[in-house]
């Protein structure tokens, strides 16, 4: 499936993997305690009449203290992987995606999905600028003839027929 | 490694450009929608504050149906759950008060809900427009056929009830508890996740009663699992004439559900005018009739401003018996 | 026997030429709903309700039910192809169906889902057509004691679902458990967690949670190594399950049918719940639980019988009690309404055409999707032939539309994306996401179900005890804490031995029992 090379690159060194491991698990305990505050604020009750608040005060609880473990246990397991210049391809993609959100109800489906599917075809995915044509305009129709014309689901659109 | 390749970046960026520009013109679907020309010149969408499938899902449905040819122009059901309807009223009252977009509203949501949670968002009445009063469902108080109880009277006497809603901030919350309120029965409600599982908790016999919806339980009553104790209707059911009502039984709870036909405020009285009167004789079509009588349905023949009065009277009328009896829905009703 | 006749006569009804074309249109639709990410069946069936007005009530419910187990079906194979659940039930069958696909197994992994599914849905008819009267009240005796104690032994089962170390396991269901408080207070009302938002107050969505963790997760993920080589087209392999692969996937078939049959049952249960379930049974039975998560063909064929055997069986609370035992069926129970048709328990004597015509169906419907599923894999698994260029913008899309007809709500799409970047990041340092979503399945239910427990036992625990049923898993419970508690204890003592492990022995799974991790160091990179 992958070449040796390609290994390298994502495989991060052992000092790196147990930086990101003690990250990742400080950021999931740190939630863990928020919400416990949050969980606290709402009201407990107790266990006969338990409040709106005990049940997510005992998850993030156990939440918090299972990562602060992982935060002390950082060591490698190998299934960590490095973050590179290649992530940033993953954030412009969000960032379109976010954009395309955006766009949706203001200006109809057609006009965002075509332009996300040039951005990604060719930005991202470096088609040809035939092939990308090509691939927005038929996927759009299709999306609009699948959706509005054959499912009759109310996508916000400006194409009528 | 080259992340961006500028030619691909112009292009890109070109073709943004084009897409706002032409974001001008006017969107259907979701929650766009402009005014202007004879009413209706397109399609008029319903928004449905429930999942598909629901009573009022249904009613809608079958509704819209009958209002096509009326109205001259096709309609479209549009489903937008959550939050017991707010999401979808927010949504739709927000927008032009053009008459094509218009939503199915709960009288619970104005109601009932206001009893339950503190909400400084919530939907006023005045940013809605009335168009017509659609239905009234009724509630009826049923036990397991194996039940001790056999008569509401039993249940009052009782000592510690277990009662099944379906849920905070309902119809049938707010009945039982008024009831047993004022009978001064010690009794703990027990909230499930809609009418389904409310009616297999009382057939299982996890709680002693139950509270639904006459079609929820008329098949079962029909078959002999469920026995109905009492109403809360203002008369006796017409599909169960023996079952007393609570006012008869010397306690004055009336809840109801009603739905009905808004529009967001400020709506031209002559788009309502033209809306109602569709309205009108869609609900008098066969097929809407024929789905009201199979699910136990009354009509609640209302316009505009008596849909209004309603809402008030029975916001007022509930905020005053809560208060007067004590009755806390916020916690342990 | 008077008791076959009206089946028999169901067989008649099944047979007329027009409703076997409406089963054969129900099927073939539920197919592409259940293809298409987020568009479920409950939400076509709706759609289609007024069309079915017209139709005459048999053939309309006969179509409607085709729509619902057809998208079983349907679910599976953007599941395999894509790591992208169609449906609910399918999201299981990502984990080890992707990876299946991966290896270039995507058809033997397609034709044992399609097989398993077929088994499944005709087991549980025919367990149906028998005992429907009987296991109808099975329904009734769950209440909120025995749900506390069903979805706690599930939370138990939790972990299994994760091939990494234990601990991230468990982070990542109690992630799940706080995802799923989020929303009302199930009986107060209370907002939890929302942030004061609106579009919050309802929870989010499962099909959201998984599709955002799974699929644009997936994605999200694969488009680091877009243009990272030439991409070679994944190889396509044989089309067709081996003798191998079904000898194989035997028990699990018939596992997954029981399984499913039993919680297809359970209002709110239903077949998400079973086929998890299915893949937690597997994964114990199996003597090689390592590969599960790398491309155990068990690990399709149990679940994927489990939720078709689950779809059929949940037609029997509502076509016994009158009771919809999930969304869909909530719908179908409108549909019947619309027809003038209220289900309830007097249903099967007062329509026996439409019940047995329904329900006979039912058969028919299965073997069109088998005969239709297995020409059509080969159509199927070319799409993995496509460039992933091309391939990931089109997916998002679809997801993200998707997403959106779930609620008409463009929250909705910015929640499934949130979820995507959480998958991206959740593996990129190591943490997986299928014990997350069972967890967050079963947190809601847990949660709930025992504070209604302790209303109707006014607040004394030992009420369980007093439930027979609730009684009984709760001994079940007891006896599955004890014996993984004795297996861990061995697998310690032996791990001591092997020391030239490199992982510590409180990191690693007391199912691995000694067993080294047998990871192909090319696993990590894709």
């Amino acid at each position: 499936m992958t070449a040796p090379d390609q290994e390298q690159e994502t495989r991060p060194s052992a000092a790196y993997a147990r930086r990101q491991n003690v990250i990742a698990a400080a950021v999931l305990c740190a939630i863990g305690v928020g919400a416990a505050i949050l969980s606290w604020q709402l009201g407990i009750g107790d266990l006969a009449d338990p409040g709106p608040g005990l049940w997510p005060l005992i998850v993030s609880v156990a939440m918090a203290v299972i990562a602060a473990v992982l935060v002390v246990r950082s060591a490698p397991t190998g299934e960590e992987e490095r973050f590179g210049r290649e992530s940033l391809v993953v954030v412009i993609g969000v960032v379109s995606l976010l954009g395309y959100v955006l766009l949706f109800e203001q200006v109809g489906f057609e006009i965002p999905t075509v332009a996300l599917l040039v951005l990604w075809l060719k930005l991202l995915g470096r088609e040809s600028w035939r092939m990308t044509v090509i691939v927005s305009v038929v996927a759009t129709a299709a999306i609009y003839l699948l959706f509005i014309t054959g499912l009759e689901v109310s996508l916000p659109h400006i194409v009528h027929f | 490694m080259r992340i961006l390749s500028s030619r691909g970046t112009r292009g890109a960026a070109l073709l943004a450009a084009t897409a706002l520009a032409l974001s001008a013109c006017s969107v259907q679907g979701g929650s766009g929608g402009e005014g202007g020309g004879d009413y209706p010149a397109r399609a008029v969408e319903f928004t449905v504050p429930t999942e598909p499938g629901g009573s009022t899902d249904l009613i809608t449905r079958a509704l819209t149906k009958s209002l096509e040819e009326p109205l001259g122009q096709s309609t479209v059901v549009v489903n937008k759950p959550g939050a017991n309807g707010k999401i979808a009223g927010k949504d739709v009252f927000s927008g032009n008060p053009d008459g094509y977009r218009v939503a199915v509203m709960p009288q619970s949501l104005f109601a009932v809900g206001p009893l339950v949670v503190e909400d400084p968002d919530a939907i006023q009445l005045d940013e809605m427009t009335f168009v017509k009063g659609l239905t009234r469902e009724d509630y009826v108080m049923v036990v397991p056929s194996s039940s001790p109880f056999e008569k509401v009277e039993d249940v009052l006497a009782a000592d510690n009830v277990k009662y099944g809603t379906s849920g905070a901030g309902t119809g049938n919350q707010l009945a039982q508890a008024l009831l047993f309120g004022s009978a001064k029965v010690n009794a703990t409600a027990v909230p499930f996740d809609g009418g389904g599982p409310q009616l297999t908790a009382v057939l299982g016999g996890k709680v002693d009663v139950g509270t639904v919806h006459v079609a929820e339980a008329y098949e079962q009553i029909q078959a002999g699992a469920l026995r109905p104790l009492v109403a809360f209707s203002a008369e006796r059911l017409e599909a169960l004439p023996d079952v007393p009502t609570a006012t008869e039984k010397g306690y004055d709870v009336v809840v109801d559900q009603r739905r009905f036909v808004a529009a967001p405020a400020g709506l031209p009285d002559d788009v309502r005018d033209k809306l109602a009167t569709a309205i009108d004789e869609a609900v008098s079509s066969e097929e809407y009739a024929k789905l009201l009588q199979d699910n136990y349905i009354t009509r609640w023949e209302a316009d505009g401003s008596e849909v209004g009065d309603q809402l008030r009277e029975a916001s007022e009328r509930f905020k005053t018996m809560t208060t007067e009896l004590g009755v806390n829905l916020k916690g342990q009703s | 026997m008077d008791f076959l006749s009206p089946v028999l006569d169901g067989f008649g009804v099944v047979f007329q030429p027009d409703n076997l074309l409406y089963c054969l249109l129900g099927v073939t639709l539920g197919m592409l709903v259940g293809v298409l990410p987020g568009l479920g069946p409950a939400a076509t069936i709706a759609i289609l309700l007024p069309i079915t007005y017209n139709i005459e009530p048999t053939s309309a419910i006969i179509m409607l039910a085709g729509i619902f187990y057809g998208a079983q079906y349907g679910g599976t194979i953007t599941s395999v192809l894509l790591r992208l659940p169609g449906e609910a039930s399918s999201v299981v069958t990502a984990i080890d169906g992707h990876e299946m696909a991966r290896q270039g197994r995507a058809g033997a992994a397609l034709g044992i889902a399609a097989i398993g599914s077929f088994i499944g849905g005709t087991i549980s008819i025919v367990v149906l057509t028998f005992v429907a009267p009987l296991v109808s009240g099975f329904a009734i005796d769950f209440g909120p004691a025995e749900y506390t104690m069903l979805a706690l032994l599930g939370i138990l089962l939790v972990t299994t679902l994760g091939t990494g170390s234990i601990l991230k396991s468990l982070a990542m269901a109690t992630l799940g458990l706080l995802l799923a408080t989020i929303g009302q207070d199930p009986l107060l009302g209370t907002a939890r967690l929302t942030f004061g938002s609106d579009q919050l107050l309802d929870g989010i969505d499962f099909v959201i949670v998984a599709m955002g963790l799974f699929g644009v997760g997936e994605i999200l993920y694969n488009l680091e190594s877009l243009r990272r080589k030439a991409p070679k087209a994944t190889e396509v392999g044989s089309v067709y399950p081996t003798r191998k692969d079904l000898s194989e996937s035997k028990g699990a078939i018939a596992r997954g049918s029981a399984s499913g049959f039993l919680l297809g049952i359970l209002p709110g249960g239903g077949a998400t719940m079973s086929s998890m379930v299915a893949y937690a049974v597997e994964k114990k039975a199996t003597k090689r639980p390592e590969r599960f998560g790398k491309g155990a063909i068990q690990g399709v064929a149990g679940p994927e019988s489990a939720n078709n055997a689950a779809a059929t069986s949940s037609f029997i609370p509502l076509l016994s009690l009158g009771i919809p035992a999930n969304a869909t069926m909530a719908i179908m129970f409108g549909a019947l309404m619309l027809q003038g048709i209220t289900p309830g328990p007097l249903l099967v004597d007062e329509e026996p055409q439409l019940f047995w015509g329904v329900v006979n169906s039912m058969y028919v419907g299965n073997l069109l999707l088998l005969a239709m599923s297995l020409p059509l894999i080969g159509i199927f698994v070319r799409i993995l032939k496509v460039r992933a260029a091309i391939l990931a913008p089109l997916t998002i899309l679809i997801t993200m539309i998707g997403v959106y007809t779930v609620r008409n709500n463009v929250f909705d799409m910015f929640l499934v994306l949130a979820l995507g970047v959480l998958g991206y990041l959740m593996k990129k340092v190591g943490f997986e996401p299928g014990p997350l979503v069972l967890a967050f399945v079963l947190g809601g239910i847990l949660e709930s179900a025992f504070r209604r427990s302790m209303r109707t036992f006014d607040g004394e625990l030992t009420g369980f005890l007093g439930e027979p049923i609730a009684a009984t898993l709760f001994g079940a419970i007891v006896l599955l804490v004890v014996l993984s508690a004795l297996r861990a204890l061995r697998t310690r003592k032996k791990a001591k031995k092997n020391k030239e492990n490199d992982v510590p022995p409180a990191e690693r799974r007391p199912e691995d029992r000694g067993e080294q991790r047998d990871r192909d160091p090319a696993e990590h990179v894709r």
